[in-house]
């Protein structure tokens, strides 16, 4: 993974464990339907969307399996303030 | 015990609050409070309509809603909406009975969406001018599960008072326990799901009956209840200060369809039976998932529970009165002959399920 996506994936891994109470949160390579339920799932999507300003598509998610895929995906569409170390002010709209 | 001694279910009464709104409409109101919290709402708009609940009954007209700021202005709506609603379904399964409020010897009340001391039972018996000496039962906490596991316990009663009358009332106003900061994808789910309602069953000891025609009405044969070890987590309320927060999780389906068919195998056993030989499913109208999580486990083909479909798509889950509808609505279809039998089933929080065995 280049800087910007592990900067992306760690920020995923810190929102499921801070925010959704994940307590075993997914490593890069794991598939996120296998460490998350239905519903943990989507509460990961939402966040993420939320964190980075970024639309996920049902065609997105066929092609995404993985933390490290979902960290490529959102690094590659996701807007430059939205990549800095801390969140911006209020991570929602 | 011959089949005629059963209790007997007489009618359900029915009554919704006149304020619809369809899944549209409510999206577009809902969609001021997600956007506040998230970036993408059409994604929870999407969350909500997989619901597959096409409109709704409110408790109040939606613009009020939003005064709505404390528990205690939820619970005072639900006193002052769950009151009539709850009269007006007593009053029309009573009707459809052939009896009067005179003729109550016993009124239990479930609810899971708000509290008030003295119950609700009571001031409705008073609306309702029941007899002083009327036996009331309130029940609070059985959520989703409580019309099925009311029906039941009234009957238990009904078996020890031959000769008496029951009403067992549900009445849900679920839309006054949304939690509006919430924008929890839970949250969201429930609501999608859930609607208002109430639900009222009328029931008489099998004596009632002697030396009387035998009306073409369902008999309870027996009950089972279900509790499943180690799973509170899976469902209930944090009781929080602005209400009643939803607890939901993913695994619901997966416990329903996990354990629905060989309880229910195991029930109908006792009783010489099997599933082929159950003509009427009344499944609670948990949601999508919950629904074909019953079917898929008790290998049922679609048709069997179409009438919960039907009664999910049109006003929602409404929480302990929804079997009930279901149940209602089975009834007055005539569709049921003298020998059928029916299970009527639901679950809820505990984790838990109630199981009712009909026979026409």
């Amino acid at each position: 993974m280049t800087d910007r996506e592990a900067f992306v994936a760690g920020e995923i891994v810190r929102i499921a464990r801070e925010e959704l109470k994940v307590e075993e949160p997914p490593a890069p390579g794991d598939s996120l339907a296998a460490k998350l339920d239905s519903m943990s799932l989507l509460a990961l999507v939402v966040a993420v969307e939320d964190r980075f300003h970024v639309i996920l598509t049902e065609d997105d998610a066929a092609r995404t399996q993985t933390l490290e895929d979902l960290a490529r995906l959102v690094a590659s569409r996701a807007p430059e303030d939205r990549l800095l170390a801390a969140a911006p002010p209020g991570a929602s709209p | 015990m011959s089949p005629n001694t059963h209790p007997a279910i007489l009618s359900v009464g029915r009554a919704l609050p006149p304020h619809h709104v369809d899944a549209d409409t409510l999206i577009a109101a809902l969609s001021t409070y997600w956007a506040r919290k998230h970036f993408n709402v059409d994604r929870l708009a999407g969350i909500h309509r997989a619901a597959q609940v096409g409109g709704r009954h409110l408790a109040l007209p939606l613009a009020e809603y939003a005064a709505l700021d404390s528990f205690g202005k939820c619970n005072d709506a639900f006193i002052r909406v769950g009151a009539e609603i709850g009269e007006e379904a007593v009053r029309s399964g009573l009707a459809a009975a052939g009896l009067s409020p005179a003729d109550v010897d016993h009124l239990w009340f479930v609810t899971v969406t708000g509290i008030s001391t003295p119950s609700l039972d009571a001031k409705l018996a008073n609306r309702l001018g029941l007899k002083p000496g009327v036996k009331r039962t309130p029940v609070f906490g059985l959520g989703c599960m409580a019309g099925a596991a009311g029906v039941a316990r009234a009957s238990d009663v009904l078996r020890a008072f031959p000769g008496e009358v029951a009403v067992m009332l549900s009445v849900e106003l679920c839309s006054l326990t949304l939690q509006r900061d919430d924008a929890s994808i839970t949250n969201v789910v429930a609501t999608g799901l859930f609607g208002d309602g109430a639900a009222a069953v009328v029931m008489a000891g099998g004596a009632r009956f002697d030396g009387a025609p035998v009306p073409r009405v369902p008999r309870i044969q027996a009950t089972r209840s279900v509790l499943y070890p180690e799973t509170e987590w899976v469902m209930g309320w944090d009781v929080v200060d602005t209400g009643l927060k939803v607890v939901l999780s993913a695994k619901v389906p997966e416990v329903v369809e996990a354990h629905v068919g060989e309880d229910v195998d195991a029930f109908l056993a006792e009783h010489g039976l099997a599933r082929g030989d159950v003509r009427h499913w009344i499944a609670h109208t948990g949601g999508p998932k919950v629904l074909e999580a019953f079917r898929r486990g008790l290998g049922l083909p679609e048709a069997a529970v179409e009438r919960s479909w039907r009664s999910l798509r049109e006003i929602g889950n409404l929480s302990s009165a929804s079997v009930l509808f279901v149940l209602g609505d089975l009834l007055e279809s005539g569709e049921a002959r003298p020998g059928d039998v029916g299970v009527l089933a639901a679950m809820g929080p505990g984790f838990s399920a109630e199981l009712v065995l009909l026979r026409w």
